[in-house]
């Protein structure tokens, strides 16, 4: 290793925090003011360690009998041999040494799109969530038109998307130095405006196909709309982790999907949101054929052996339901 | 009944309009007080001054006084007491039936222990306080009747012609006097008018215009001459001082029944399943021998069935300022079987709803007809006495109109064999009108649980005339 050396100290997720150049061997480390780095921790000694050469072009970093020591991979050591990623504790301080040939990885391509932060998504953002709202609310209004009702909704769904972007900025700045709260508010506004389409798109295949699960098991959907925000938020704030942060946005889905499956279950006795399909469609948008009343009762036909399977197994509490309802 | 809820349910229907009484059907209740209500007698302290008001009073018509003289021995309270414990779950009223030892009762006083003999036992209290068990010998809950066995014997008031012998007719405006235990509160005789027959309810039923409480279910209704006219069994909780009964040949038939039979059914769940199964024979018997009449809403043409049993009422958004209008039609039997206090059946229900709208586009009517149709209930999975429901669903165009079709199925868990059916249909073929409909019968076979339905979708239609 070649001087001028450089002692860094790290965060527990290997993090630089301090970096310092020294010119020569030995480097004295410790508390004391007579060293050559200090170090700014009451659990070690003013005198704590120095590294040396090893003779053989490496580096040794030596405990000079303090009480905490030298701990490496766990292990209390009277001597380490430091490479550039060696890292040692000494108290509650990390650190490691790197020599002016320390080689490091190659550059990587940006891949950031720096115009797309700030105001322009911010507004992109806004204007999603505000027509998701205008739109659902416009769908579901068989009233006459009332102007307020869609600016309460839209207002509404407007400081909803603030607080939830505003969180994400938090912690963007906690754990990312910026902020980025433009960009949160557009990954909220396409998740919105993503369940707002799959929302229209599914049901109407779902009529249109006579694809009955669809309607059943499509709000699962909108959780994997979640779980893709989540990542997307992570990835805002670091850049760097996209596997890890895609692997905690699935856990967190499947953990959703479970509960709702769950509680499903539990309120209804059936896996599905709803007994039957209850979306109804322009005749238009219909493909699938109509069937004949045959075919239609044949398969109500069927149904006997489910309920009578069923009925075999028991009821359940009666006494409650009887002196409840009498 | 609950008779807190008993005062609810009649408070919420004198609020409701007359013209638009709710849809579903069972108005006329029979009457069963529960310990809540019957345990909470009025303190002796306040009953003393009403009994001095009383004798201030002119006597009670002689009629009656010498009647409850003549039959106070013969009139016995039926209670029903929970085995652990012997606190009483519901009581009502039953006489005896000549010298013999067997009480005629309402079956729903006794369908506690009918149905759940492990749980519940029955009890008889007579007018000088003494009392005794009971033993369950025969039940007809189409009639809601039952006749049991005490160990007493009567004096002979009430006498029931034996065999096929005729009763005594009845004259409408003639009196009759109904006796009980109202409300747990004591032994009591009520004078009222008898007025004919009703046939609204699916079997006769009498109508008799005096009070009837809770409590006294059960108890007979006696002409002047001591002759039984009928047994007490339920009133109208949105009238006054209109009551029911059931007519005396119905027990002569129970009685005829009872004498022929060895000995008593160890479980009466199956003689209940028979019954109803009889029951949903007939029914169905009677709603399908001529084919559904048919309304027009809008270009739809519907079926209903309008009959004595049956009524249909309407309503419409039409004055509301919506931009969209919804008529309904429902039609329900007004009356069910009572089979336990949180199961009656028997029943048939029909309901249209015609949405239309010009204004809202197709996509915004879409949304609004899916609203309405997804806001259908057809029971929890949790029920005691039903099994969850099985459901298909399928497009389905009969010979005018296609149709979203959705059936479900439940089926009882005490009475192999009885189902309960909901056919939900939607039209399918505009996009600016919608055609929702349903039918419920309650408590029938497989087969004619299929039939109906099926009855019922073929016959929705369009008129082709007015097909765009």
């Amino acid at each position: 290793m070649r001087a001028p050396y450089y002692i860094e100290i790290l965060a527990a997720n290997g993090d630089i925090l301090q970096r310092q150049r020294v010119d020569s061997l030995p480097i004295r480390i410790g508390r004391g003011y007579d060293n050559d780095f200090i170090l700014d921790d009451a659990h070690t000694a003013a005198s704590h360690a120095v590294i040396e050469a090893d003779g053989e072009d490496g580096l040794l970093l030596r405990d000079l009998g303090s009480r905490n020591g030298v701990i490496h991979r766990g292990r209390r050591q009277p001597e380490v041999a430091m490479t550039g990623h060696t890292v040692v504790r000494l108290g509650h301080t990390r650190l490691r040494v790197r020599g002016a040939d320390q080689p490091v990885a190659a550059e990587l391509s940006d891949t950031a799109m720096h115009g797309w932060e700030g105001t322009r998504p911010a507004v992109a953002g806004l204007t999603m969530i505000g027509l998701s709202a205008a739109l659902s609310n416009w769908l579901g209004d068989a009233d006459d038109f009332e102007p307020i009702a869609y600016l309460m909704i839209i207002a509404y769904a407007l400081a909803g998307g603030l607080v939830w972007a505003s969180i994400w900025a938090v912690a963007n700045r906690l754990f990312g130095q910026v902020a980025r709260f433009g960009r949160h508010l557009f990954i909220i506004g396409c998740g919105l405006a993503a369940m707002e389409v799959w929302e229209l798109g599914s049901t109407a295949l779902a009529y249109s196909l006579s694809l009955e699960w669809l309607t059943r098991y499509g709000r699962h959907m909108y959780i994997v709309i979640i779980g893709v925000m989540i990542y997307h938020h992570l990835c805002t704030i670091k850049p760097r982790h996209m596997r890890r942060f895609a692997l905690v946005a699935t856990v967190l889905a499947i953990i959703g999907s479970t509960m709702v499956l769950l509680s499903n279950l539990q309120s209804s006795g059936r896996l599905g949101d709803e007994p039957y399909m209850s979306v109804l469609y322009p005749p238009v948008l219909r493909v699938s054929p109509n069937h004949t009343p045959d075919a239609f009762f044949k398969q109500a036909q069927t149904l006997q052996a489910g309920a009578d399977a069923e009925r075999g197994k028991g009821g359940g509490d009666e006494e409650a339901e009887d002196d409840s309802e009498e | 009944m609950l008779l807190a809820g008993l005062c609810a349910v009649a408070g919420a229907r004198a609020a409701e309009p007359a013209a638009a009484p709710a849809p579903k059907p069972p108005a006329a209740t029979p009457d069963k007080p529960t310990p809540a209500r019957s345990t909470a007698k009025p303190p002796p302290a306040s009953a003393a001054p009403a009994a001095s008001e009383h004798a201030a009073l002119p006597p009670p018509s002689s009629a009656a006084q010498k009647l409850y003289t003549a039959a106070r021995a013969d009139i016995l309270q039926v209670r029903v007491l929970l085995k652990n414990g012997r606190t009483q779950s519901s009581v009502g009223s039953g006489f005896l039936i000549g010298t013999g030892d067997l009480v005629v009762t309402n079956y729903h006083v006794v369908s506690q222990f009918a149905l759940d003999p492990d749980t519940y036992v029955g009890e008889w209290v007579d007018t000088s306080g003494q009392r005794g068990n009971v033993e369950l010998l025969a039940v007809d809950v189409l009639h809601d009747l039952a006749v049991v066995r005490v160990s007493r014997h009567g004096t002979g008031f009430f006498r029931m012609p034996a065999g096929q012998s005729p009763l005594v007719p009845l004259t409408q405006g003639q009196y009759l006097y109904s006796m009980g235990n109202p409300l747990d509160l004591g032994f009591a005789i009520s004078e009222g008018a008898y007025n004919g027959v009703v046939t609204r309810s699916f079997y006769d039923q009498l109508m008799f215009t005096g009070p009837i409480n809770s409590g006294m279910s059960g108890g007979p209704s006696v002409t002047a001459n001591g002759d039984v006219a009928g047994v007490n069994v339920s009133k109208r909780l949105d009238g006054e001082l209109v009551s029911f009964l059931v007519p005396a040949r119905y027990a002569q038939q129970l009685l005829n029944q009872v004498a022929l039979q060895a000995k008593a059914p160890k479980d009466f769940k199956p003689v209940v399943t028979a019954q109803l199964l009889q029951h949903q024979d007939a029914m169905l018997a009677r709603l399908l021998e001529t084919p559904l009449s048919l309304k027009a809403m809008g270009p739809y043409r519907v079926p209903v069935r309008e009959s004595e049993q049956m009524r249909c009422w309407g309503s419409s958004n039409v004055k509301a300022d919506k931009p969209y209008t919804v008529d309904s039609t429902s039609c329900a039997m007004e009356t069910a079987i009572f089979i336990s206090g949180a199961l009656q059946t028997g029943q048939i229900s029909i309901r249209h709803e015609f949405l239309r709208s010009s204004e809202l586009g197709a996509l915004r009517f879409a949304e609004l007809a899916s609203t309405s149709f997804r806001n259908e209930n057809f029971g929890s999975y949790k029920s005691a006495h039903l099994t969850g429901p099985h459901c298909t669903e399928q497009f389905v165009k009969n010979k005018t109109l296609p149709l979203r079709a959705v059936m479900c199925v439940r089926a009882y868990r005490k009475f192999a064999g009885l189902y309960d059916f909901a056919l939900l249909t939607a039209s399918t073929d505009a996009p600016l009108a919608s055609l929702q409909s349903r039918i419920d019968a309650r408590g029938v076979s497989y087969a004619n649980g299929l039939r109906v339905t099926r009855t019922f979708l073929e016959a929705l239609s369009r008129s082709s005339a007015e097909q765009p």
